[in-house]
């Protein structure tokens, strides 16, 4: 018996990349543990704690902290709801919503270009008329190309993006919109790019037996079969493009990352307040997507 | 595959090459979602002010920095922009290298604290190890451990890793540890979110023959579910990590030196090649990271890397 267990050990799959790639972990985890000093900062630890104390008295709503009534945080609330928080909790769902639906627009048509099987010069190694030999090259680079264009799309931090937009394109709503189109068109392209590949081929190469070029095999067979798959990563990147949107205002703009911001140092329970709001519109965004997913799937 | 409406016949028919006239049944749902998200973002780009106009610089001002900008594309700084910078101070690139290592470093230190969090959250918020003959008073302890723990997990990712910067920064002050805290959280709010996916709807062919013969419910999840489960946790896992460099990226922008902290002061100063010089670097980081992590999806066959929430 225990000959045998050797023998299965001896025989299970054996990886050098995933054995470097482990051991490459746990070195960075080393590096990063060893190498943060001072890791606690360079403030002593007793002022630390009253700066701990300080901070979380001061989340108290200032109403509550004058009276000591936990009543009066009410209409402190409804004030800050009514006057900035629901207009800006608006904003930041438009936003999040503008961005993730003009991703979704300008990925679709490149699923074909960056699709393994479509986008070569034999879509699922069927013959699919003749071509010109610009042509056969331009077929042999385009998937890989775009593949690229994806993972450099979704390589820049949005946050990053924004911040550079807005100095070139002044403080709109234009620069945060671009900025998350741009990012999750990245991130849309691999998971929809994956759907296509895991989609079922038969199909698809029947519309190309029959004639239909590749943007029409995938226009009416592979896209309407996996539609529900689609939706699903696309609502699933919608709600992350809420939680994103939210900081982002952080630069400056009307959503609720601004009120936070502005409101940080001087105002923590303010900020508090904002801050559980999007907290809450997050949680619902989730719980919406979550509910339509599970239908969809 | 699933589908909103299942009209398989009509499928087959259509893959027999019968053109059949569309309009009703298999596509008409489709075609209402699709016409929605059109109307929704009409609605989005009218109540945000979204014009094409919007999109070109409004001034003269602008429209030569975004010249500038694009040129310093081309021509990223070997060298310091800033002539104030001392002779001893490290070249660009190294101080630029200097930053993608914090950045990296960031991401590793806050992985470290997550991944362990998260297994502890996704097992305790999964359900596939329950006793199955299980007392009434256990059942209700486990349940409320379950709901807790769920309710701690979507906590603890609804609140952004920036937001969660900000909060800790300020109530800790700046130092190493609080930027990795203020990653970690999150993270393994999502992660473990996940975890506990992946675990309950692992196959639980070897689980259910290790009960079988008599293990524990514990010695059952650790030696038939879980390691069932590790190939799908280990590559999302791992790409959560890239998410972290780029959130750690974006830690700068608070206060923690990460490559975003240059990037923000040298875009203050105007310094637009520096900026690219540091874009660039960290493109690098990052684009290398996504190729490591594809090779490891490819090698454990797993698909779970990015597609879950």
């Amino acid at each position: 018996m225990n000959d045998r267990i050797v023998e299965l050990r001896k025989r299970r799959s054996k990886s050098l990349y995933l054995r470097i790639s482990g051991l490459l972990v746990l070195l960075g985890i080393a590096w990063a543990w060893t190498t943060s000093s001072p890791l606690m900062g360079r403030l002593s630890a007793e002022r630390r704690w009253t700066n701990f104390q300080n901070f979380v008295q001061e989340l108290v709503p200032s109403p509550v902290r004058r009276t000591g009534d936990w009543s009066d945080a009410f209409p402190w609330a409804w004030d800050l709801l009514t006057d900035e928080g629901l207009q800006a909790l608006l904003t930041t769902l438009g936003i999040a919503t503008a961005a993730i639906i003009l991703s979704g627009v300008f990925v679709l048509p490149m699923l074909t270009l960056a699709s393994r099987e479509l986008s070569r010069r034999r879509p699922f190694g069927l013959w699919s008329g003749k071509s010109s030999r610009v042509m056969q090259a331009v077929r042999v680079v385009v998937g890989p190309v775009t593949r690229f264009a994806f993972v450099l799309a979704r390589a820049v931090p949005e946050y990053i993006l924004a911040f550079l937009l807005i100095s070139l394109l002044g403080l709109q709503v234009w620069p945060l919109v671009l900025a998350l189109a741009i990012h999750n068109f990245g991130i849309l392209g691999r998971l929809w790019g994956e759907v296509v590949e895991n989609a079922e081929p038969s199909s698809a190469q029947q519309a190309l037996i029959s004639g239909q070029g590749r943007t029409g095999a995938f226009a009416t067979r592979i896209l309407p079969e996996s539609f529900n798959r689609f939706l699903i990563y696309f609502l699933y990147r919608w709600e992350t493009c809420v939680k994103d949107a939210t900081v982002l205002g952080m630069l400056g703009l009307l959503t609720l990352g601004k009120l936070i911001a502005l409101s940080k140092g001087f105002f923590w329970d303010q900020m508090f307040f904002y801050v559980l709001l999007a907290a809450s519109v997050i949680v619902i965004g989730d719980l919406f997507s979550t509910f339509l997913r599970r239908r969809l799937r | 595959m699933p589908d909103l409406d299942p009209g398989k016949e009509r499928a087959s028919l259509e893959r027999g090459g019968l053109a059949l006239p569309s309009g009703e049944g298999r596509y008409g749902r489709r075609r209402w979602v699709v016409l929605g998200v059109g109307i929704v973002f009409l609605i989005c780009a009218w109540r945000l002010g979204l014009t094409p106009a919007g999109l070109i610089p409004p001034d003269a001002t602008r429209w030569e920095r975004a010249g500038e900008f694009f040129k310093a594309a081309l021509d990223p700084a070997m060298d310091y922009e800033d002539e104030n910078v001392p002779d001893d101070a490290d070249p660009i690139w190294i101080k630029g290298l200097k930053g993608v290592g914090l950045t990296l470093k960031f991401a590793f230190g806050a992985m470290s604290m997550a991944v362990p969090f998260a297994l502890l959250l996704g097992f305790l918020g999964s359900s596939s190890w329950w006793p199955e003959p299980c007392g009434k008073g256990l059942k209700a302890v486990l349940r409320t451990l379950y709901l807790s723990c769920r309710f701690l997990m979507s906590l603890l990712r609804s609140i952004h890793e920036l937001i969660w910067a900000l909060l800790i920064l300020s109530a800790i002050g700046v130092s190493p540890l609080a930027g990795m805290v203020a990653l970690a959280l999150p993270f393994s709010g999502t992660l473990g979110k996940v975890f506990s996916e992946l675990i309950d709807e692992e196959a639980r062919d070897a689980a259910a023959a290790l009960k079988a013969i008599g293990h524990r419910p514990v010695q059952t999840f650790l030696c038939g579910t879980l390691p069932a489960a590790l190939p799908n946790l280990i590559t999302y896992s791992f790409y959560r990590f890239e998410c972290a460099l780029r959130s750690s990226a974006v830690l700068g922008f608070v206060g923690i030196e990460t490559i975003g902290l240059y990037i923000e002061l040298s875009h203050e100063e105007f310094y637009y090649r520096e900026v690219w010089t540091y874009l660039y670097l960290l493109l690098a980081l990052i684009v290398l990271v996504d190729f490591w992590g594809a090779g490891i999806r490819k090698r454990l066959n797993s698909d779970a890397g990015g597609c879950r929430a």
